[in-house]
């Protein structure tokens, strides 16, 4: 992975993490959100698709460096 | 429709940027309660990017001009400043007990994958009792390295909380960190990461703590 395609993701993850926490956390004064779980789900999906591709992406770098550690 | 921000103490001006809709900042004060709001023309709380973006936006550069923040959650738009006032006051108090907690404080967030231990033993030919006995010991390990990730994080900080208890990450948790013990807090992500290679170790922040102000809420 390049090191502006890891920006990228990570600029994603955080933008995720940004939603996450602007729908799902902070003070609610009023008892009623209108909000529908479904769209919460969306973003929790999103947010695993995510994370589960940066642990994707880690794996043949670990390999690189095992295979080079035995030569 | 008036769209609520958060509840702020010693802002010393509204930043200048817009709100929702492009909306102007305007503050109230309910109880002794300082609110930042807009109002928009329509009907307000739908969900868009550029929605959640501009509300995130004003939480940021009110973080950057006050003594305490607490960010409102996305989600309801308020009619008028007379529901808006009534919501305020029956939450008075638990509002100005969570402004005290976060004030000075910034929220990190943490997510870890990965500390999968094989729980079969390759030939398949485990009883019911041994499998699930080895599903057990792998669940027990998982919870074990979760809390060696967790707790020294939490000593260094004024409150945290985990969550995502069906989710499949190792551990999902937020931190509220005095300002003044953020770069010692970072000190001690990077010891995880260096003792942990094979975990995948993702802190975001800081962040405007809405985490906390959500957890006091519910306590209020």
């Amino acid at each position: 992975m390049s090191i502006s395609e890891q920006q990228s993701l990570k600029q994603q993850v955080t933008l995720l993490e940004l939603v996450d926490r602007v729908l799902n956390k902070g003070v609610v004064v009023s008892g009623d959100i209108t909000l529908s779980v479904a769209e919460v789900d969306l973003v929790y999906v999103g947010l695993r698709v995510l994370l589960s591709s940066v642990a994707t992406l880690e794996e043949p770098r670990e390999r690189i460096s095992t295979a080079g550690a035995a030569r | 429709m008036i769209h609520l921000y958060g509840v702020v103490e010693e802002l010393e001006a509204l930043p200048p940027v817009a709100g929702v809709g492009a909306g102007p900042l305007e503050r109230c004060r309910v109880e002794g309660l300082d609110l930042v709001v807009s109002r928009e023309a329509r009907d307000g709380g739908e969900v868009t990017q550029a929605a959640l973006l501009s509300h995130a936006n004003v939480v940021e550069e009110l973080m950057a001009r006050s003594g305490a923040v607490l960010p409102a959650r996305f989600g309801h738009a308020f009619t008028d400043e007379q529901e808006l006032a009534a919501a305020v006051r029956t939450k008075a108090a638990g509002l100005t007990r969570t402004l005290n907690l976060v004030r000075g404080c910034l929220e990190f967030g943490l997510r870890v994958l990965g500390g999968d231990i094989a729980a079969e033993n390759g030939s398949g030919q485990l009883s019911g009792r041994d499998y699930m006995q080895a599903r057990l010991a792998v669940e027990r390990g998982r919870r074990r390295l979760a809390r060696e990730l967790h707790e020294p994080l939490a000593e260094l900080s004024r409150a945290s909380a985990r969550f995502g208890g069906a989710s499949s990450d190792l551990l999902q948790s937020a931190y509220l960190v005095p300002r003044r013990d953020a770069d010692t807090f970072g000190d001690g992500v990077r010891r995880l990461e260096a003792a942990h290679p094979d975990l995948t170790i993702v802190c975001t922040g800081p962040w405007p703590p809405y985490t906390f102000a959500a957890n006091g809420e519910a306590d209020a």
